[in-house]
């Protein structure tokens, strides 16, 4: 007997609404990044918990590729930032509003 | 006699329909000859069927126009003596006319659209004249309107004449209505629509239906005849060329009305509630239009109240039972109506577009062939015996009398009375007009006017005719044939209903002829020439009297400027305003939201992400709320 | 049921633990998940509510260590692993070479922004967390106790490669793929080479 299912899956949700509200309330767009791997984390963190649940493996398996995307995906936003810092010289995300209007 | 009759209307038909056609690359010359050698042919083919006839009925059918189901309208004649009178009157009178009107129009530029349209204009006139199915008729009906529409707003670039068409169209359309309803009512009724066949199975019809179909019918003529209250239009339709005036609003289609009802006389006589209306509808226009023609200083004007008021009196004459005096009427007022209309296009045009008679004078000497014509149709009209329009207004006036009703006695009264009043402003038109001036601008005094000799003298057979058209009809009293009616005998109404002894006829008639006269010269003191303003009346009933009893006012406040008001409403309020507007109120809608949307578009990553975490609060909050609904 | 692992836990309720709350069963294990859940919830808190970036790194370090213990918790020793070598260890760090590398400048507004900044997020966090609540909670299946449990790596690695190689070998597909973007758009402009890349719309 650990927790009922329920608690760890209200962790899992306190924990990606606090990703998203930094993805929503930074300007920087590191920390908007950051804010996105925190709501992965929470999200594996559920689908851990479902498969001690149900009892699956198909659970931890999809932990797995998760890390895995959010692996590439980060080392492609990282990319992507790097080289928009050097071409406009900002990591403000307001800077980037070209596509106003 | 079916030939003759399919060509008597093919003629003007067919040159209404080449002139319309090629009529603009033919020289001057041949659309003219088109345009008169039609009716000619028409007049040769009246003649023809005239005296092929005798007094034989023919009820021919020239071919099948409508076949929808069980209801077949085909185009069917029916000739009989009236049809055949009045067939040869309205030939005649519109050669006459045509021929004047290639002289008169001789400066006019438009002249093919002229005489295409008089030429149709006959060609329905004589449809009316000779229809047998009541659907054809009323295809004659409304081609008289539309031509009369189409000839008095002939000048349309000036707007007034335009107005004065569409005046005349719409007030005759109003009649046009009941005529249509009472079409249908037929048609409900007898199951077909042939005028022989309804006057024959007339007894099968109840008394209040009788009485609708009559009110029906001579609504629709009150609209076409101008008699009251659909009356304004006449004075107005003045407007156009004057033989037009002479031909559609003096001989052919303010008479149309009266033939109608003619025609369908088994069923207007029916009612006596009819009749009685039709009387003192006739009889109260008669006075009406005579008082106001007294006040009118436009010559055509003048012409044209004093057409209302004759006409008043064919109306009269049905109203009191009597068919042959009225028709007489209509024949003799045919001829010397056209002859005073033509007679002052004449004088206009040699006096330059002058229509004030108060501007005229001494034509006696400066135009006299138009003198002396103008002179025999004024007499005529006046009903000056021993000329035209004597015995036919007297006839009328003493069948009206010895009708045994007593309302017909008071109508009979207000006919004499608007009798005398005809004399009166005829001689006042005319000495005003024609009488030597002295008062008169001298600028004209000396100047030889010219009119060409043609268009004088086409009017001397009419001339001749108007004098003696008392020789149609002359009572036997006087040792006459009253060969008309013999002629009509055998119609519904030929004879009169209520006959008086023959030496009554002859005091009654010795006495009026007396009073005309005496009319006449006291008119001839009230306008002879040395009186230095022939004006006798007070302003105000000067004023009442020209302008026609307000009743043109009267129309223009209760019904013109309602119905403009509802319309402009109707436009700016519910058309503009509520489907335009609503329209462009859902465009400028769609305008501000898309503003307001475009707040959210501010190219920036936080409100984008904003938006997201938005959108995934709405759909937990639905969720969770969906929720607890399933539960 | 697929590969449950010998229980490694006690099934029993014991009394081992602090003591009882109210009808519930409080174990070892009860505890040590809340202690850790604080961590993690402090932590994560912490770490997104820095202004300098740096810092909010250090502080989610620590947040994805408590949550590989919490994995561990849960049953998944491996991918308890694999947290710290790939999200703690790998991914934090290439956040810390590219704040170390490529100068960024402070651009955290001024103090008067922050509520402006943050209340929207919060409010309708906030709401959602509401709503999520109900949703989780309303499941009948959320009342039931979590069994402990314990997947060994060897266990899982069969599983994995029987049922799921072909995602594994996508999953490495996309692993170059990323390594080939990365290493696109991060390669740095030549001064001598003018042309393209100096063409700006």
């Amino acid at each position: 007997m650990i927790v009922p299912y329920g608690n760890v899956l209200l962790l899992a949700v306190i924990l990606f609404l606090m990703g998203a509200a930094c993805a929503v309330a930074r300007r920087n767009l590191l920390m908007i990044l950051i804010g996105v791997e925190i709501m992965l984390n929470a999200g594996g963190l559920a689908f851990v918990a479902a498969s001690l649940k149900w009892q699956r493996l198909e659970g931890q398996a999809f932990v797995l590729f998760i890390f895995a995307v959010a692996a590439a995906e980060v080392a492609i936003g990282l990319a992507l930032i790097v080289h928009s810092q050097r071409r406009t010289g900002s990591v403000n995300a307001d800077h980037y509003n070209l596509m106003k209007g | 006699m079916k030939t003759i009759l399919f060509f008597l209307l093919f003629f003007p038909f067919a040159g209404s329909l080449l002139l319309a056609v090629i009529g603009r690359y033919l020289p001057r010359r041949v659309v003219e000859s088109i345009g008169c050698l039609t009716v000619l042919a028409s007049l040769g083919m009246a003649i023809l069927a005239f005296g092929s006839a005798g007094e034989k009925r023919y009820l021919l059918t020239l071919f099948d126009w409508i076949r929808v189901g069980d209801f077949t309208a085909s185009m069917s004649l029916y000739y009989d003596p009236l049809a055949a009178v009045m067939g040869l009157m309205v030939t005649f009178v519109s050669s006459l006319i045509h021929l004047y009107s290639v002289s008169f129009m001789r400066d006019d530029e438009d002249y093919v659209r002229y005489f295409c349209y008089m030429n149709l204009f006959v060609f329905s006139m004589l449809v009316i004249a000779l229809a047998d199915n009541l659907l054809f008729l009323y295809l004659g009906w409304e081609g008289v309107g539309v031509c009369s529409y189409l000839l008095i707003g002939f000048w349309y670039r000036d707007g007034v004449n335009a107005t004065a068409g569409r005046k005349a169209f719409i007030l005759t359309r109003i009649g046009d209505v009941a005529f249509g309803i009472a079409i249908a009512l037929f048609f409900l009724i007898f199951d077909q629509l042939s005028i022989f066949s309804i006057n024959s199975k007339v007894s099968t019809l109840a008394a209040g239906m009788a009485t609708l179909l009559g009110l029906l019918l001579f609504w629709g003529a009150v609209g076409k005849s101008a008699q009251l209250p659909l009356v304004v239009w006449l004075p107005d339709a003045m407007a156009g060329p004057t033989p037009v005036s002479a031909l559609i609003h003096a001989a052919t289609m303010v008479t149309a009305g009266a033939y109608l009802l003619m025609r369908l006389f088994p069923v207007i006589a029916l009612s006596q509630v009819t009749m009685i209306t039709i009387a003192t509808v006739a009889a109260l226009t008669g006075l009406f239009s005579a008082l106001a023609a007294l006040a009118q200083t436009d010559i055509k004007r003048i012409l044209a109240y004093s057409t209302i008021s004759q006409v008043s009196y064919m109306f009269l004459a049905v109203g009191a039972g009597d068919v042959t005096g009225g028709m007489v009427h209509l024949l003799s007022h045919a001829f010397f109506k056209a002859l005073l209309f033509l007679g002052a296009g004449c004088v206009i045009q040699a006096l330059h577009e002058e229509h004030d008679i108060f501007k005229m004078g001494t034509l006696r000497q400066r135009l006299p062939v138009v003198f002396w014509l103008f002179l025999a149709g004024s007499v005529s009209l006046a009903a000056i015996p021993p000329f035209g329009g004597f015995f036919s207004k007297d006839r009328i006036l003493l069948s009206t009398f010895s009708h045994p009703e007593p309302i017909y006695k008071v109508l009979a009264l207000i006919g004499e009375v608007g009798a005398l009043i005809t004399v009166l402003y005829t001689f006042r038109m005319f000495f005003v007009a024609f009488l030597k001036r002295p008062s008169v601008h001298e600028d004209f005094s000396d100047r030889d006017l010219k009119v060409p000799k043609f268009m004088a003298w086409i009017n001397l057979p009419l001339a001749i005719l108007a004098i003696s058209a008392a020789a149609i009809n002359l009572p036997s009293v006087w040792g006459g044939s009253a060969w008309l009616t013999h002629y009509l005998a055998f119609l519904p109404g030929g004879n009169i209903a209520y006959p008086v002894s023959e030496s009554l006829e002859a005091w009654v008639e010795i006495g009026s002829g007396l009073l005309n006269v005496a009319v006449l010269i006291w008119a001839y003191f009230l306008y002879r020439p040395e009186k230095p303003t022939p004006g006798v009346m007070r302003s105000s009933l000067r004023d009442l009297l020209f302008s026609g009893f307000y009743l043109d006012r009267l129309y223009q406040i209760a019904l013109v400027k309602p119905y403009q008001a509802i319309a402009k409403t109707l436009w700016l309020g519910v058309d503009e305003g509520g489907i335009d507007d609503r329209f462009d109120g859902t465009g400028t809608a769609f305008r501000f939201f898309s503003l307001g949307l475009q707040l959210w578009t501010t190219g920036r990553l936080s409100t984008y992400l904003r938006m997201l975490l938005l959108g995934l609060t709405v759909m937990l909050c639905m969720l969770a709320l969906g929720w607890y609904y399933i539960r | 049921m697929t590969g449950e692992g010998q229980g490694g836990g006690a099934s029993i309720p014991s009394q081992q633990g602090r003591g009882r709350i109210r009808g519930f069963i409080m174990t070892l294990y009860t505890v040590l998940f809340y202690l850790l859940a604080m961590i993690v919830l402090l932590s994560t808190l912490l770490a997104i509510t820095r202004r300098q970036v740096v810092h909010a790194v250090v502080y989610l370090i620590i947040s994805f260590m408590a949550t590989a213990l919490l994995f561990y918790l849960l049953g998944a020793p491996f991918l308890a692993g694999l947290e710290v070598i790939i999200y703690a260890g790998a991914i934090m760090v290439l956040f810390l070479f590219v704040v170390m590398t490529v100068r960024i400048e402070s651009v955290e507004g001024s103090r008067g922004e922050f509520l402006r900044r943050w209340l929207p997020a919060v409010v309708l966090s906030v709401i959602s967390l509401a709503a999520g609540g109900i949703l989780v909670f309303e499941a009948p299946a959320s009342r039931t106790a979590l069994n402990t449990g314990m997947v060994t790596p060897t266990a899982f690695g069969h599983y994995l490669f029987k049922n799921y190689w072909f995602p594994v070998e996508i999953v490495s597909f996309l692993l170059l793929i990323g390594l080939v973007g990365a290493l696109y758009l991060g390669k740095q402009e030549s001064k001598t080479a003018g042309g393209r890349w100096e063409n700006k719309t």
